[in-house]
């Protein structure tokens, strides 16, 4: 099914007599009819899955879907209550991720488990049992380097982590698995943090990685990705299987498909508008200390239209819209919403002014994971000095029912609501009126689809789109250039706290986004290569 | 085998309620096993508590009368620690409200109706804790100084002051008349809370039973109990919804501080009638942390815990009188500790639940049946 050779995986794994043809390929991990249940809910329920050696095969699914619970038992992080597991054929029990290690099965968690003060090369073999009591420093080095070197993974072994990018921090995590042994990876939304530069990098490696006799489990949502770097893909929904298939036979909507289970409408839809401005920033500055958190940002959003902020994460995306919502007091510059000057006003001032605000962090700052839902609906609602519980239990009865949220009630607390059910109640709360006369004029939503399904994440695009057609302004703050290419109509990519590119998104490419994000400048791009069509694009601050 | 906790997804109501009782009960066995160690009965010793608590009026009246201030000083507790800030002060901010509310017994009390007397009492009583809460507060809000350490080290201030005003000053509040042992001066009778009849509870109990309505209302449907659960939950969600969190913790903690300074003005106006500092220093503040942990921050809880920890202290006192051998008097507070100490053990039970994991031994290589 795939082309990576055989001989080479043999040689590599010292594979047990599996003697077959070539397409016959030998299984390195196999899971058979798992099921995990967690109290109230089946989390994996009998799923088939199989990784051949030297293939990349991709877990699909949507969040919730049962993908990581699964990644997680087959390094060993979690136990199935039934079914089995084989390594090469054999029947395996992982008891802990140590165990999955020794039988070569490493994870790349999603969220880095680095220590920020220490070199690569300490990191690389912190917590390895088979070290000796007294480092060998100079050889440990000299083997993260060459490991480096073989598998595409540039790195200094003894640079230290808090130096590093957040790609170079990931190539760390990789290295940390295979100096351990690993021939089983299993990347967890690796590309989420990465610049589409530094996921490319990522491809190159796990391509070098493969033809090697390694072999790659990835998990993801994004189909694009899944496209371009797996062989074969399963596609998980509810805790199931719907689907196991060659890359080569699929496409990215038929994946889609499978994903969600019914077909997929994928529209952009576009506005421009020439309206009032709802949202103004000039020349905001933000200093903390020695350190420039927000270096001179001008931006404007329309009554009716969908601004984007895209950048790889903490280049000022928080400060920007904590500073924009009255949260943080900017060092200079100003902030007007409506008419009103609302700069260092407070958050109080800044809302009633008409800014709305879906903030990143949501169980915790958005909602007040104690209270019930209906006190967190009064959050953002003007109070009076007795607090008037009916209308806000209405309002979030409604908004259960129309935003289709899995709570126990109006009166259960915020903290037991799994996050996609968190961010809908407090969309729920934020949208609404917003764009119509007497409600909030603009909004800043972080990440409005993360965490969401794609019937959700559908729905509050539609809701994002009806109140741009109300008049509305928004503001959106994503790391998923995915999500704010399809939503917005105008872009601007943050880099360093500046703007490092803005521009109409239909005007503005991949490569040109993804290079400003990386903070490679037009200008100096234009210098180096030749790429005259970035000409048009005016370098950023 | 191995045991692991695991976190509960749903935390069903009488998980929480059931806490109060088990700790109840696992104290009564606690100390069931050093009362066997010391040659006592335990069941006679709890039957005689319980007698001598809860089954004649006099009994009841006199627990009820311990309740009061406990009532108070559980809740001056709870309303700081449901905002997870630990003003374990109460003793202190009691003491110093006392000394207010004898003061105004004493200065202004002849000049005010019966009526008022005691409420006027009560009124300075609670401008006392505030007064003693400020210095914790403002230091809590601005500087993020533990409220623990500076509530506590002010306890011990307003204990030295207070017996300083009646053993070691001849100051406003000693009663300079007595010839013998040193005295607070008396309040004005029209300051007195009166009693039921011949019994030693009376109005102090009703004061304490509005205020803790009060205090609900406040936390329940008010802006300022909104905004202090807000706080209490997350400051980042304050600061997100334009709540200034160090506002509202000043106003958690003072108001915790007034509400100490309440129990010691319903000391005075109803059951010691003047400073006297060998009344005062029971433990009752420290006694409120049990109510509030105990009650769960609940504050008709709070209200139900008082009066079996009154009526606990109040048999301590009877349990002398049993024939034999005289049980210390030391029971019913080390039960007391016992209770505290169980329900914080308990508490991981209401988030967490036990699960015995057989596990066999891992050897490297070995191969588990399917």
């Amino acid at each position: 099914m795939t082309t990576a050779p055989f001989g080479e995986a043999e040689g590599i794994v010292g594979a047990p007599p599996v003697v077959a043809s070539p397409d016959a390929r030998v299984v390195a991990l196999q899971a058979k009819r798992v099921t995990k249940r967690f109290p109230g809910v089946v989390a994996n329920a009998e799923v088939d899955f199989d990784l051949l050696v030297g293939e990349v095969h991709t877990l699909l699914g949507e969040n919730g879907a049962g993908k990581s619970t699964l990644a997680a038992m087959l390094c060993g992080l979690y136990q199935p209550d039934e079914g089995q597991l084989f390594r090469l054929g054999q029947p395996i029990r992982l008891r802990s991720p140590r165990e999955g290690l020794n039988r070569g099965i490493g994870m790349v968690h999603q969220h880095f488990r680095l220590v920020d003060r220490f070199t690569v090369a300490e990191n690389v073999v912190l917590g390895d049992p088979s070290q000796p009591r007294l480092l060998k420093r100079a050889e440990i080095e000299d083997r993260v380097a060459e490991i480096g070197e073989r598998f595409a993974l540039p790195i200094d072994p003894r640079a230290q982590i808090s130096q590093l990018t957040v790609g170079q921090r990931q190539r760390v995590e990789i290295v940390k698995v295979l100096y351990r042994g690993a021939d089983v990876l299993l990347l967890d939304e690796p590309t989420a943090v990465l610049t589409p530069q530094e996921a490319d990098a990522l491809f190159a490696t796990v391509r070098v990685m493969t033809a090697a006799g390694k072999s790659v489990v990835f998990v993801s949502h994004k189909l694009g990705e899944v496209m371009a770097v797996s062989d074969r893909v399963t596609v998980m929904r509810a805790g199931r299987v719907t689907g196991e298939i060659a890359t080569k036979n699929t496409s990215a909507r038929h994946l889609a498909e499978l994903m969600v289970g019914r077909p997929v409408e994928s529209e952009t839809r576009r506005g421009t508008s020439t309206a009032g401005t709802a949202l103004r920033a000039t020349d905001l500055r933000l200093v903390d200390g020695d350190q420039t958190l927000l270096a001179g940002i001008s931006l404007t959003v329309h009554a009716g239209e969908i601004v984007g902020i895209a950048g790889v994460a903490g280049n000022g995306q928080r400060e920007l819209a904590e500073t924009l919502a009255g949260m943080r007091k900017p060092t200079s510059g100003s902030v007007t919403v409506g008419t009103s000057d609302v700069t260092a006003k407070g958050a109080s001032v800044t809302r009633s002014c008409g800014l709305a605000f879906v903030p990143e962090d949501r169980l915790g700052t958005g909602l007040v994971p104690g209270l019930s839902l209906t006190d967190n609906m009064l959050l953002t609602r003007p109070r009076g000095f007795f607090v008037n519980r009916r209308a806000a239990r209405k309002e979030t009865a409604e908004a259960i029912e129309r935003f289709e949220i899995k709570a126990p009630g109006t009166e259960a607390a915020a903290r037991v609501l799994s996050g996609g059910n968190a961010q809908k109640v407090l969309l729920a709360r934020e949208l609404a009126d917003l764009g119509t006369p007497g409600g909030p004029q603009a909004i800043i939503v972080c990440s409005p689809t993360r965490g969401l399904d794609v019937g959700a994440a559908e729905f509050v695009r539609g809701l994002l789109h009806d109140a741009r057609q109300r008049g509305g302004a928004v503001l959106v703050i994503s790391e998923d250039l995915d999500e704010v290419r399809a939503l917005c109509d105008r872009l601007v990519v943050l880099y360093r706290g500046g703007i490092a590119l803005e521009g109409p998104t239909d005007d503005l490419d991949i490569d040109t986004i993804g290079l400003a994000m990386a903070g490679v400048s037009t200008a100096s791009l234009t210098a180096i290569a030749d790429v005259s069509a970035l000409t048009d694009e005016s370098p950023g601050a | 085998m191995q045991i692991r906790l695991e976190r509960r997804l749903e935390q069903k109501w009488w998980h929480a309620a059931l806490v109060p009782f088990v700790a109840i009960v696992a104290a009564l066995i606690a100390g069931a096993v050093f009362l066997g160690i010391e040659g006592f009965n335990p069941l006679t010793v709890y039957r005689a508590l319980f007698t001598a608590s809860f089954t004649s009026m006099f009994g009841i009246t006199d627990s009820l009368a311990i309740a009061t201030p406990l009532i108070l000083t559980g809740l001056a507790a709870a309303v700081a620690f449901r905002m997870n800030l630990f003003n374990i002060g109460a003793e202190g901010q009691l003491y110093v409200g006392a000394i207010f509310g004898a003061w105004a017994g004493i200065a202004l009390g002849p000049h005010l109706p019966s009526i008022l007397g005691p409420l006027v009492v009560m009124a300075f009583a609670a401008l006392g804790g505030v007064v003693w809460a400020l210095p914790m507060a403002l230091f809590k809000a601005y500087l993020g100084t533990s409220e623990i350490i500076t509530s506590l080290m002010m306890t011990f201030v307003a204990l030295y002051l207070m017996r300083y005003l009646i053993f070691g000053s001849r100051s406003y509040w000693r009663d300079l008349t007595a010839a013998n042992f040193p005295q607070g001066k008396k309040i004005s009778e029209n300051a007195e809370f009166a009693l039921f009849s011949n019994y030693r509870t009376g109005w102090g109990l009703i004061a304490a039973l509005v205020i803790m309505l009060a205090v609900w209302v406040l936390i329940r449907y008010t802006r300022v109990g909104y905004e202090m659960n807000v706080v209490g939950s997350s400051q980042q969600a304050a600061r997100y919804s334009g709540i200034s969190p160090s506002r509202v913790v000043i106003t958690g903690l003072l108001l915790s501080g007034a509400l100490g300074g309440l129990a010691g003005g319903v000391e005075i106006a109803g059951r010691a009638h003047s400073l006297d500092p060998n009344g005062l220093e029971l433990g009752l503040g420290f006694a409120g942390i049990v109510v509030a942990a105990l009650a769960r921050y609940n504050p008709f809880a709070v209200v139900l815990v008082a009066v079996f920890l009154g009526g606990l202290r109040n048999a301590g006192i009877a349990l002398q009188s049993l024939p034999g051998d005289r049980v210390p008097v030391e029971v019913s507070l080390m039960l007391q500790g016992a209770i505290l100490l169980f329900a914080i053990g308990a508490e991981i039970f209401v988030r967490y639940r036990m699960r015995v994991v057989r596990t066999t031994p891992a050897i490297a290589g070995e191969v588990a049946a399917a």
